[in-house]
C-alpha cells in the first residue's frame, strides 16, 4: 500500500458533545492539503486525533501503514509527524540552538558517550541537521539567543525549525498565520510553499481563508465536526454547503 | 593579616555549601520537570548514608567503592520514589489533568508520606540512635595549610562536589538526556511533540538528583561520623531554603545560595552559640521571600 496517511470514520466525543464527528479523509505524499472550517468546527479536535495529543473514540488514524490509535505522542512523533503549536510551545529558557537540538535529538538519540566523542559522527549529524533547519527558517543569526528574547512572529520560524530538525515526513502546521500581519503572512506564505516544493506533505490548519485559498492545492472543510467539502480552492470556494456554513443560511 | 580561624571556618562552610548544593540540585531539578516539591528528598540522603554504612561494614571496601555505591543506591532511591509516590498522579496526560493542581499536589502529600514511611522503617531496622562510623572511614584527618588547618573532608567534599557538578553542567546542556529534561521544564508539552519520552524524562530526573542526595548522605555522614535515621531532615530544609533564595527553578541560583547559605553558617558559629546557626537559614527563607519573591537569580518565569 502506497498510503500516506488516512483517517477512516474518526470520531471524538466529549461528554455528549461530538466534537469530531465521522471524518473520513486522506493526505497523500507530496500534498499541500488546508483544512478550515468556522469557530468550534473541529479542526483542532481532528489535528489532535492525529498527533495523538487526544484519543480518538471510534474510527481509525493510519500513517504509512502504522496504525496511530492509542500511540503516544512522542511516539508518533517518531513515526515522521512534525508539528507547531497555534499558541505556541517554544522553550522560553533554552537558546534557540537548543530549542532545535531537542528537535533534533527527539527523533535521533544521542548517548552521554556520544558527545562525550566530540568528533562522533552522530553529534555531527544533529549539529548539521539543526544549522539546516535554523538557516532554513533565517534564524542561524540568533542561535544563541534566549528563545524568550524572540519576537513573536520569530518563535513562529523557531517553533517551525524545531520541527524541520525532526526531519518529518509530514509536517502539521496550527494556525501558524494567527497573530501576524498581511506582510508577515505573505512571507510565511512563500515559507510553507517553498517547503512544499522541498517535497515535504504539509497539513495547514488555518483560520485565515486567503493564506489556505492561495497556498493550498486541496482544501477540507469542516463544520460542526462533520466534513462538509474535499476539493480544490476554486470548488471549494463555490460549493454552497461551505458558503452556508460560513456565512449562515437565511430562515 | 586574617585570623586564620575565619580562613578555616571558610573553608568548613565551603565544603558544607556544596553539600547543601547536592541536595538543592536535587530539589531544583524535580521542581522543574514537575513543578512540585519532593518532600522525600530528605530521606534518598538518609538512605544513602545508611546503605553505605552496611556496605562498610559488611565488607570494608575502599572509599571509592563507598562513593560509587552511594551514587548507585541513590539511583535506585530516585527510580524508586517517583514510581512509588509520583507516577500514581500523573495517569492521565491529557491537557486538562496535566494543568489541574490537584493531580500535581497531590504529590506533596504523597511524597511526605513515603518520606515518614522510610524514616520510620529505617528507625525500626536500625533504631533511632546514631551509628557508630567505623573510625578508619571518617575523613576527618587533619591537614596543616600554613597556620590553618582543615581536615580531609573537606578537599574530599569539596573535590567530589565539584566534579559532579561539573558533569551535571554536561549532562543539562551537551546530552540528550540533558536536553530533554531542560526541554520538559520549559514545556511539556511541546517536548512530547518532538519526540520525547516525558515520562522517561522524569525518571531520569529523579535518578540524578537521587544520585546526588544520596552522595551528599555519606559524605556528611563520614565528615561528622554521625548517621541517624532523621539526618536527612535539616539538610533537606537547608536545600529548600536554597532553592527558593536561588528562584526555585535556576540550578546555578540554587548552588550559588546553597554555598552562601553553607559559608554564612560556618561564619555565624563564630558569634552565635551553634544551635542558633540553623536561624540564619531561615532568616534568609524569610528575607528572600519578602525581599525577592522571585529569588535572587529566578528569572521571571513565562508562561507562554
Amino acid at each position: 500500500m502506497s498510503d500516506f496517511l488516512t483517517i477512516q470514520n474518526a470520531t471524538r466525543r466529549f461528554g455528549g458533545l461530538v466534537a469530531v464527528d465521522d471524518v473520513t479523509t486522506r493526505v497523500d505524499h507530496g500534498q499541500l492539503v488546508g483544512l478550515i472550517g468556522p469557530n468550534g468546527a473541529g479542526k483542532t479536535t481532528l489535528f489532535n486525533l492525529i498527533s495523538g495529543f487526544t484519543p480518538l473514540s471510534s474510527g481509525d488514524v493510519h500513517f504509512k501503514g502504522t496504525r496511530l490509535n492509542g500511540m503516544k505522542p512522542n511516539r508518533i512523533a517518531r513515526l515522521g509527524i512534525g508539528r507547531t503549536f497555534q499558541n505556541l510551545r517554544v522553550f522560553p529558557n533554552m537558546t534557540v540552538f537548543d530549542n532545535v537540538s531537542v528537535g533534533a535529538f527527539g527523533t535521533h538519540p544521542q548517548s552521554a558517550l556520544d558527545a562525550l566523542r566530540s568528533g562522533s559522527k552522530r553529534a555531527e549529524t544533529i549539529s548539521e541537521r539543526v544549522w539546516q533547519a535554523l538557516e532554513r527558517t533565517e534564524l542561524a543569526y540568533v542561535a544563541t539567543d534566549l528563545a524568550a528574547n524572540l519576537s513573536y512572529g520569530k518563535r513562529k520560524y523557531l517553533e517551525i525549525a524545531r520541527a524541520l530538525a525532526m526531519q518529518p515526513d509530514f509536517l502539521i502546521l496550527d494556525e501558524p498565520a494567527a497573530g501576524l500581519n498581511d506582510s508577515e503572512t505573505l512571507e510565511l506564505a512563500n515559507f510553507i510553499r517553498s517547503l512544499h516544493a522541498d517535497g515535504l506533505t504539509i497539513m495547514l490548519v488555518e483560520h485565515d481563508m486567503g493564506l489556505v485559498m492561495s497556498v493550498c492545492e486541496r482544501i477540507v472543510v469542516l463544520a460542526s465536526g462533520k466534513k462538509i467539502a474535499d476539493a480544490d480552492p476554486d470548488t471549494v470556494r463555490a460549493d454552497p454547503a461551505v458558503l452556508e456554513a460560513y456565512l449562515g443560511t437565511d430562515e | 593579616m586574617i585570623d586564620p580561624y575565619y580562613l578555616q571556618q571558610l573553608v568548613i562552610g565551603l565544603s558544607l555549601g556544596m553539600t547543601y548544593a547536592l541536595m538543592a540540585i536535587g530539589f531544583t531539578l524535580i521542581f522543574g520537570v514537575l513543578n512540585v516539591v519532593n518532600f522525600a528528598h530528605g530521606e534518598v540522603y538518609t538512605i544513602g548514608a545508611f546503605a553505605s554504612l552496611v556496605l562498610i561494614t559488611a565488607v570494608a571496601p575502599p572509599f571509592v567503592a563507598v562513593v560509587v555505591f552511594a551514587l548507585a543506591i541513590g539511583a535506585l532511591a530516585g527510580f524508586s520514589l517517583e514510581r512509588i509516590a509520583f507516577k500514581p498522579f500523573r495517569r492521565f496526560t491529557d491537557e486538562a489533568s496535566l494543568k489541574s493542581r490537584a493531580m500535581r499536589e497531590a504529590t506533596l502529600l504523597s511524597s511526605l508520606a513515603v518520606s515518614i514511611i522510610a524514616r520510620e522503617a529505617i528507625e525500626l531496622l536500625f533504631g533511632s540512635q546514631q551509628q557508630a562510623v567505623p573510625f578508619e572511614y571518617l575523613i576527618n584527618q587533619p591537614i596543616h595549610l600554613g597556620p590553618v588547618i582543615i581536615v580531609t573532608g573537606d578537599l574530599i567534599i569539596f573535590g567530589i562536589s565539584a566534579l559532579m557538578l561539573i558533569g551535571l553542567q554536561f549532562l543539562l546542556t551537551r546530552t540528550h538526556v540533558g536536553l530533554s529534561i531542560r526541554a520538559v521544564s520549559n514545556n511539556p508539552l511541546g517536548a512530547r511533540y518532538v519526540g520525547i519520552n516525558v515520562d522517561r524524562t522524569i525518571i531520569m530526573t529523579f535518578v540524578i538528583g537521587g544520585m546526588m542526595g544520596a552522595a551528599a548522605g555519606i559524605l556528611v555522614g563520614l565528615y561528622y561520623g554521625v548517621i541517624f535515621p532523621a539526618m536527612g531532615f535539616i539538610p533537606g530544609v537547608k536545600a529548600f531554603v536554597a532553592m527558593v533564595m536561588g528562584g526555585l527553578s535556576s540550578i546555578p541560583g540554587a548552588v550559588i545560595c546553597a554555598i552562601i547559605l553553607g559559608l554564612s553558617e560556618s561564619v555565624a558559629v563564630t558569634f552565635i552559640s551553634s544551635g542558633w546557626a540553623d536561624m540564619v537559614a531561615y532568616g534568609f527563607l524569610i528575607v528572600t521571600l519578602i525581599f525577592f519573591p522571585q529569588g535572587l537569580f529566578g528569572a521571571r518565569r513565562e508562561r507562554v
